[in-house]
């Protein structure tokens, strides 16, 4: 007679098990180390919490459908997605005055704040990003990932460049910018 | 000394210590590039304050939950995937409705036979891999009703093969007779218990019916080409297994589909035999009948020893493959967007490495198996 039933995972006693005990499964323990760095990226870009744990949690189900845990690029594409969706969602007109009408009135990001500061700090926040939107992708791209406290190393390894690079266009990235910011709200 | 770069001088901004103690000395000592660093520092700082958000701590646990949540309803909207349908449809839970299957299996290994060494009285061995090559397996094919026609009756002698669980590895060891094999270390990512299961020996046989695929034909309303009286009553025998399958990263739950994240699996090599229908014949038979896609049949035409190598379906424009050097042995190297797996053969038994890995490290782990 045939045996149907399903697979069912047994415990097995080799020395490496001793090892693997308590150890979540690749994609948790990945997600849990990558999780607090994918959300800060995507919200250095966007500068709404709600919109960029949805950003993140989208490029988290994406990961999980085309690339392994284990992959050792595992860390450096979470965070070049992360980047690239959230300039997306900058660039989508619609989404972007959905986004700018939640931020403005989110009361808890400075409860201290008198409401005067926090709209001239919200206007200045949606020019930087306007402006953001403007640049080419890859440039901003390496603006956020770098002021998101990646190390040059990391930005290297997400945009698949050599580190020795990374201080060069990162400084003309923050030359354009600056140029971009001040073409925006001239003097 | 040349003075130092804008890339350079932005990284100390950033990195101080990453500057090399020449670049240092010639920096400790050069005024236009202390001027030019204060020039880049205060772009850095401005846009620094550009780019400044709200302090934020994320919950990853929260995170995690509500994305498990989505995966879940994700894999459930999904249809299955075609190699799912595939491996259900050929796995060892074979059910009597499930006949049609083994026979295009059978006829698989046999389409690749076409050179016969005698083993006995009237019998010829048209099968017994010594090799691997490739065979790109599309979507859509094996998709239609020809996939499902009644080639004949299958019977197993005297019993169809048999999964088991197996508490450790001196149990797996003994029920395959197989060596459970481990490697010399488990890359990053790997974690989890091992878990044994095996597969007994099983030798099946294929009587070819003419009768029975006329009537399956008409059911289904497919027209096949008429069953060759040589070929119709004769039979040919499969001896496969043992097999000794060791996976790691399967989910405790079983209610919880997983994909393994390190599968070593090794089998005895199988083989074909055939009651003296001519091997020739009966593979352009096969080839000709509706479910073999054209560039599938070719594919194995073109194999060039095809009595001694083992076709390993590939999925079309899901992987690639290469030719790899395992211990001496050629095998094959599998590259997916999933994961990598190689495949190779020695002294008689099929080995195979896969799972959510680098092909670098499927490799590490073949050639370090012991």
């Amino acid at each position: 007679m045939l045996q149907s039933q399903a697979w069912q995972p047994v415990v097995g006693r080799t020395p490496l098990d001793a090892l693997r005990q308590g150890v979540p499964d690749p994609f948790e323990r990945l997600f849990l180390e990558e999780y607090p760095k994918v959300v800060a990226i995507a919200y250095r870009v966007l500068a709404d919490r709600s919109a960029a744990e949805d950003v993140a949690q989208d490029v988290f189900i994406q990961f999980h459908r085309r690339v392994s845990p284990g992959d050792e690029r595992a860390a450096g594409w979470l965070h070049a997605a992360a980047a690239h969706s959230a300039l997306n969602v900058i660039r989508g007109e619609r989404r972007r005055a959905q986004r700018e009408t939640a931020h403005a009135v989110d009361p808890a990001q400075a409860p201290v704040a008198s409401p005067e500061r926090l709209v001239v700090e919200a206007e200045s926040r949606r020019e930087v990003r306007r402006a953001l939107s403007r640049l080419p992708q890859r440039t901003a791209a390496l603006l956020m990932l770098r002021y998101s406290g990646l190390s040059y190393a990391e930005v290297a390894t997400a945009l698949g460049m050599k580190a020795g690079n990374v201080g060069t266009l990162l400084r003309r990235a923050e030359e354009a910018l600056r140029k971009e910011v001040n073409r925006a709200t001239p003097e | 000394m040349r003075h130092l770069n804008d890339g350079t001088l932005r990284r100390i901004y950033d990195e101080p210590l990453a500057l090399t103690s020449l670049d240092q000395a010639h920096f400790d000592s050069c005024t236009e590039c202390k001027a030019r660093f204060e020039s880049i520092a205060n772009v850095a700082r401005a846009t620094a304050t550009l780019l400044t958000v709200p302090g934020f701590t994320p919950e990853p646990a929260a995170a995690l939950r509500s994305v498990r949540i989505r995966i879940r309803a994700d894999e459930t909207r999904r249809p299955p995937r075609w190699y799912e349908r595939w491996l259900d449809r050929s796995s060892p839970r074979f059910r009597p409705i499930a006949t049609p299957a083994i026979a295009i299996l059978l006829a698989a290994a046999l389409m690749t036979g076409v050179t016969a060494t005698g083993v006995a009285q009237g019998w010829f061995r048209v099968f017994a891999p010594t090799t691997v090559a490739p065979v790109q397996v599309g979507p859509s094919d094996f998709a239609g009703t020809g996939a499902l026609l009644d080639y004949g009756e299958v019977k197993w002698l005297p019993d169809a093969p048999t999964l088991r669980q197996l508490t450790d590895a001196t149990a797996a060891a003994a029920q395959s007779g197989l060596q459970v094999l481990m490697p010399a270390s488990l890359p990053q990512g790997v974690s989890g218990p091992v878990s044994f299961g095996t597969i007994s020996h099983a030798t099946g046989s294929l009587t070819f019916d003419a009768d029975r695929l006329r009537a399956s034909a008409a059911t289904k309303g497919v027209r096949v080409n008429a069953m060759p009286a040589r070929i119709n009553g004769s039979k040919l025998i499969v001896n496969a297994g043992p097999a000794l399958i060791e996976a790691w990263g399967l989910s405790a739950s079983a209610s919880q589909v997983q994909m393994p994240t390190l599968v070593i699996a090794q089998t005895r090599v199988p083989t074909v035999d055939s009651t003296g229908v001519n091997a020739v014949e009966l593979e352009d038979y096969l080839l000709s009948q509706p479910g073999v896609p054209p560039d599938i049949a070719a594919q194995i035409k073109a194999i060039k020893d095809p009595s001694t190598t083992l076709p390993i379906p590939i999925p079309k424009g899901l992987a690639t493959t290469e030719p790899v050097q395992i211990n001496g042995v050629q095998g094959l190297l599998i590259k997916a967007v999933l994961g990598a797996g190689v495949v190779w053969q020695k002294n008689g038994v099929i080995y195979a490495v896969g799972g959510q890995l680098t092909p670098d490290q499927v490799l590490a782990i073949a050639t370090s198996l012991q």
